[in-house]
């Protein structure tokens, strides 16, 4: 079965060709990122546009690519929820009304779903149950994989995502937007115990929540601080110990989830995935605890259209199907 | 030639069928749903009722703007999406225009179509009408209400405000000096049949260059831009 999938939710669009779930055939992606650098962040209004300006391009590539035409598709699917609802309104009207013109079922994807999807891409034989951490620029989940429709939030964060604290963190030591790789290259010089940054702790119910907002303040803190003193700031041991603490709230529960859960696999998925500091933790972690670890290439961590293709096929085997009344929706429970 | 036409520029989401310049179906929902759940499914439904395969369209019709910018984007989305899958080009249609062919078009009227822009500000176009057609005198652009009440004294012609920006000029404007008419209710605002028949005379483009024309930049960009000129 050939889906085609749609992604817009933040600042990439993406079009992919996606067979069985597993074998990807093309996965275009024009990235925003530069029209969005000057702002220091994400605007949704020019994400929005972007979108409705570069999707039928990125569709056609996607099937050139792929090397099939329009009749060998036999599914439409698209990111519907979580994102910017101005993003994911493009990705969703565009995608709904090309279902409706091929006569092919349309599939609504959820953008989370389709992040931990993104490890049956890179990893064939990998199969639910799995524990897996969701964190990426917008979320921070802890997530119990029993199958691939079937799962559940054991945690996330109360607040920021962990993204987003590594986004602010850039911003005020004047490493420009987005923060994630350039507060990891910085960290790799630093010494992590340059700085004692608070571990924000949830005490109240849930073991597996977190919450990001009170570390991103007291790097924002520091930072002012130095400014205002003139003393000297040590970015790459400031950088280091961000992505030490980070690392350290998300491991140490992620493994305590997979003990609690019994399950050998443990997956890692989205965009701050790519971080080295939190790849070594899980891989020294994995291999102490003797879990296996899954962490997709960089590639597949950022937002892209093959891993809702992916999830996509799932979704339709359960019988998840919608019709031209698709809507699209900004927060959306798992 | 078989044409759907789509408008979703405003509060009221519609579609239409034509064949050529016959309008064959014609539906509208003024609820103040989201266009992104109703447009499809109206524009759907009128297809079924017709006994019509989406696949025996040769080209999509729809409001390009001014208008809401998520209006627009799901309108011009949904015209993308159709026309990608079906290989068919489309017409983006100036919903001021669109106003003018779907309001009172009689011989000899000036049609001042406007839709409140907020900001002291209404999108507006000025047309006549000639042998039953509405004939452009201004291009579309965002203009004062001052500016444009001079305008209108100016041209010395009674006037038929049509658009959701109609009241505002007809409260606004000073109607001791230029002589104002409401377009009737049914008449006045901006629908799918007037992006029907406005898409008659005009090209059809490929839909991935389609592009909504929203006469203002995001307000990002606008106090980018003035932070800029301040420094």
């Amino acid at each position: 079965m050939r889906i085609l999938a749609f992604e817009s939710s933040c600042d990439e669009t993406a079009a992919a060709v996606v067979e069985d779930g597993r074998k990807v055939l093309a996965d275009e992606i024009f990235s925003q990122v530069k029209l969005h650098e000057i702002y220091g962040g994400v605007v949704p209004e020019i994400a929005a546009r972007s979108h409705l300006e570069v999707i039928s391009l990125l569709a056609d590539r996607a099937l050139k690519t792929a090397g099939v035409t329009r009749r060998d598709i036999d599914a439409v699917a698209c990111t519907y929820a979580p994102g910017l609802i101005g993003a994911v309104l493009v990705g969703v009207n565009f995608a709904k009304s090309a279902a409706l013109a091929l006569g092919v079922p349309l599939i609504p994807v959820h953008h989370i779903r389709g992040h931990i999807a993104a490890n049956y891409l890179a990893f064939p034989d990998l199969e639910p149950p799995f524990v897996c951490l969701a964190i990426s620029g917008g979320n921070t989940m802890l997530v119990d994989v029993r199958g691939y429709t079937d799962m559940s939030v054991l945690g996330q964060t109360r607040d920021d995502a962990a993204g987003e604290c590594f986004d602010k963190s850039a911003r005020v030591m004047g490493l420009g937007y987005p923060g994630g790789k350039p507060i990891d290259d910085l960290s790799r010089q630093g010494d992590d115990r340059a700085y004692d940054l608070p571990r924000p702790a949830v005490n109240d119910g849930n073991p597996f929540d977190m919450s990001f907002s009170g570390l991103k303040t007291a790097v924002v803190n520091i930072a002012h601080h130095a400014q205002q003193t003139g003393q000297p700031l040590d970015k790459p041991g400031l950088a280091a110990s961000l992505c030490r603490v980070v690392s350290e709230m998300l491991v140490s529960r992620t493994m305590d989830a997979a003990k609690l859960l019994g399950y050998k696999n443990v997956a890692v998925a989205g965009g701050v995935a790519a971080n080295s500091r939190i790849r070594a933790d899980f891989e020294a972690a994995c291999e102490k605890a003797g879990r296996a670890l899954f962490v997709p290439p960089l590639r597949l961590c950022g937002d892209n259209g093959a891993m809702i293709g992916a999830q996509a096929y799932y979704e339709f085997l359960a019988g998840h199907t919608a019709d031209s009344s698709l809507n699209a929706y900004a927060t959306m429970t798992l | 030639m078989l044409t759907l036409a789509l408008e979703s520029s405003a509060k009221a989401a519609s579609a239409a069928v034509f064949d050529d310049e016959k309008m064959l179906a014609f539906t509208i929902q003024n609820a103040g749903l989201t266009h992104s759940r109703t447009l499809l499914p109206m524009a759907e439904g009128l297809m079924r009722g017709l006994d019509m395969a989406p696949s025996r369209l040769d080209r999509v019709a729809v409001s390009r703007g001014p208008g809401s910018f998520t209006g627009l984007r799901i309108g011009m989305a949904e015209a993308k999406g159709l026309c990608w899958a079906l290989d068919i080009p489309a017409v983006g249609v100036s919903t001021l225009e669109a106003m003018a062919w779907g309001g009172p078009v009689l011989d000899g009227q000036m049609l001042c179509c406007c839709m409140d822009a907020r900001r002291g500000q209404v999108y507006n176009a000025l047309f006549t009408v000639e042998g039953g057609k509405p004939v452009r005198l201004t291009p579309d652009r965002a203009i004062s209400l001052p500016e444009l009440e001079s305008e209108l004294i100016a041209r010395q012609e009674p006037c038929i405000l049509l658009g959701d920006g109609a009241a505002l000029c007809y409260n606004t404007l000073d109607r001791s000096q230029v002589t104002l008419f409401m377009a009737p209710e049914p008449l006045r605002l901006q629908n799918a049949r007037g992006v029907g028949l406005a898409a008659m005379g005009q090209p059809a483009v490929p839909a991935g260059e389609l592009m909504p024309a929203y006469l203002r930049l995001s307000q990002a960009e606008r106090e980018r831009l003035a932070k800029l000129e301040r420094e």
